[in-house]
């Protein structure tokens, strides 16, 4: 690119200068006076007292030459008409297909968060269901393991009433032989006693018979 | 023959002052092409900091600018990394391209990149800037990073880095600031050109049968430099973010 610009720009001069080259009847008219325009307002500046330093500055402190800006508009012009019919509707279709891009992944984005809206919902949903139905069953766990407690303490209960009262009954039937035996060896000691104090044998069973009612008068006392 | 008369360089570089002539502070068609410049570019960062959802108008236009300098600079040049330059390069590429296209800006007809101050200001910016990067990054460690690219046999070293001092500390911020100047000014000078050609060809005599052609320059090299102007700035802005991006890299 910056070879072609050079090639233009060399070309440009070659054309310039060609074009620029004096015409002979022309030449010796120009020779008589200055170079060219600007040579000659430079030396008008020079004669008023101005400095070189005001020749090697534009002549005007804004505006270009004046062919400079008629040709500069008709370039600019043309190439700014060549723009707005090409290139402007390219460049606007570019930029509604960016806005239509960015509105559908906007719409897109929406309508997927809706969706995880919903899903969200719906999971909260199942949720709070499967809390509940949690909840129910631990409700209904518990009130059968207080049945079951229930059930089993009532029997252990029942079990150990009955273990009192048999226990109670075996000391009973225990109590009753231990007299039994007790009253026995009580009658064989007392008749023992006896027979050592008087000295002679009693008849065994009437001995028995008076020691058995002595202990039935002395715990008919108590 | 067409009383043909090209203007000197310095009329159509070298502006008068229109206040402070001769001061430090002095404004001229240059200062006032900076100005706008400055503020066109200011307009792209109001327009594109509009919070339309779905932009429309100068927002999307604005949008579309910034993406490109954010997609085709940065993320090219320098990946994720590079998106905090981000700022920096679209201002940079903004400026630059609104200060060539008022070459073709009828009245106008200036472009301020023509004169060198601003591309050597710009450039020695972004030198700053991507040395400042690779310091930042490397620590004291950048000037071997610099000057020793990997691999080179110690004994080419005594070559090597003094080839390289030159190349990245000297001559590449001075052909940072001429590719653009140099085309802009090329640009300028062939628009001038053209134009004088076709006001010197449509008054003349047998010679006229040419005006066509110069004219027909005129609207091709008006078009070719609304190219090279987008062109140059986004040379210039790409570069700077190579530049950066080579600097702080460590992918030695």
């Amino acid at each position: 690119m910056q070879r072609i610009r050079l090639l233009f720009a060399a070309a440009a001069i070659l054309l310039l200068g060609f074009l620029s080259f004096p015409h002979p009847a022309s030449a010796a008219e120009e020779e008589a006076k200055y170079k060219d325009k600007y040579t000659e307002e430079c030396a008008h500046m020079l004669a008023e007292g101005k400095t070189l330093d005001d020749c090697q500055t534009a002549p005007n402190p804004l505006l270009p030459e004046t062919n400079e800006i008629i040709w500069g508009v008709v370039g600019f012009a043309v190439v700014f008409g060549a723009i707005a019919w090409k290139g402007l509707p390219a460049i606007k279709g570019s930029m509604d297909a960016r806005t239509e891009r960015i509105r559908s992944d906007l719409d897109a984005a929406e309508a997927q968060r809706t969706e995880a809206t919903g899903v969200l919902a719906e999971y909260q949903a199942q949720l709070t269901d499967a809390r509940s139905q949690s909840a129910a069953i631990i409700e209904e766990a518990r009130q059968a393991a207080d049945e079951v407690k229930a059930t089993l303490v009532a029997k252990a209960e029942a079990d150990v009433a009955e273990m009192r009262t048999k226990a109670a009954a075996d000391i009973e039937a225990a109590k009753v032989q231990a007299i039994a035996d007790l009253r026995g060896e009580v009658a064989n000691l007392a008749i023992g006693a006896a027979e050592e104090v008087v000295g002679a044998n009693l008849d065994r069973d009437a001995s028995v018979a008076l020691v058995e009612a002595y202990i039935d008068r002395v715990g008919a006392n108590r | 023959m067409l009383a043909l008369e090209f203007p000197p360089l310095s009329h159509i570089v070298n502006w008068p002052g229109l206040a402070g002539d001769g001061q430090w502070w002095e404004i001229n068609k240059v200062v006032l092409v900076y100005g706008a410049a400055v503020l066109f570019t200011l307009l792209i960062f109001i327009l594109g900091n509009k919070k339309q959802l779905v932009p429309t108008g100068a927002q999307n236009l604005a949008e579309m600018a910034v993406e490109f300098v954010e997609d085709g600079i940065v993320m090219e040049t320098m990946g994720k990394e590079g998106i905090k330059y981000t700022p920096y390069l679209l201002s940079l590429f903004f400026f630059i391209f609104f200060t060539n296209i008022f070459e073709v800006i009828p009245i106008i007809q200036m472009p301020a990149s023509a004169r060198i101050a601003l591309p050597m200001f710009l450039a020695l910016l972004s030198y700053v800037i991507y040395h400042g990067a690779g310091f930042k990054s490397h620590g004291i460690g950048y000037i071997k990073h610099a000057l020793v690219p990997p691999g080179v046999p110690v004994a080419l070293l005594i070559l090597v880095v003094p080839i390289e001092f030159i190349s990245k500390f000297l001559v590449q911020p001075f052909s940072h600031t001429v590719r653009l100047f140099a085309n802009l000014l090329a640009g300028h000078i062939l628009l001038v050109t053209f134009a004088v050609l076709s006001s010197g060809l449509v008054v003349a005599k047998w010679y006229v049968v040419f005006s066509p052609l110069p004219i027909i320059g005129v609207i091709f090299f008006t078009a070719f430099e609304v190219l090279v102007s987008f062109l140059q700035a986004y040379v210039f802005t790409l570069l700077t973010g190579v530049y950066i991006n080579a600097a702080q890299s460590h992918e030695h």
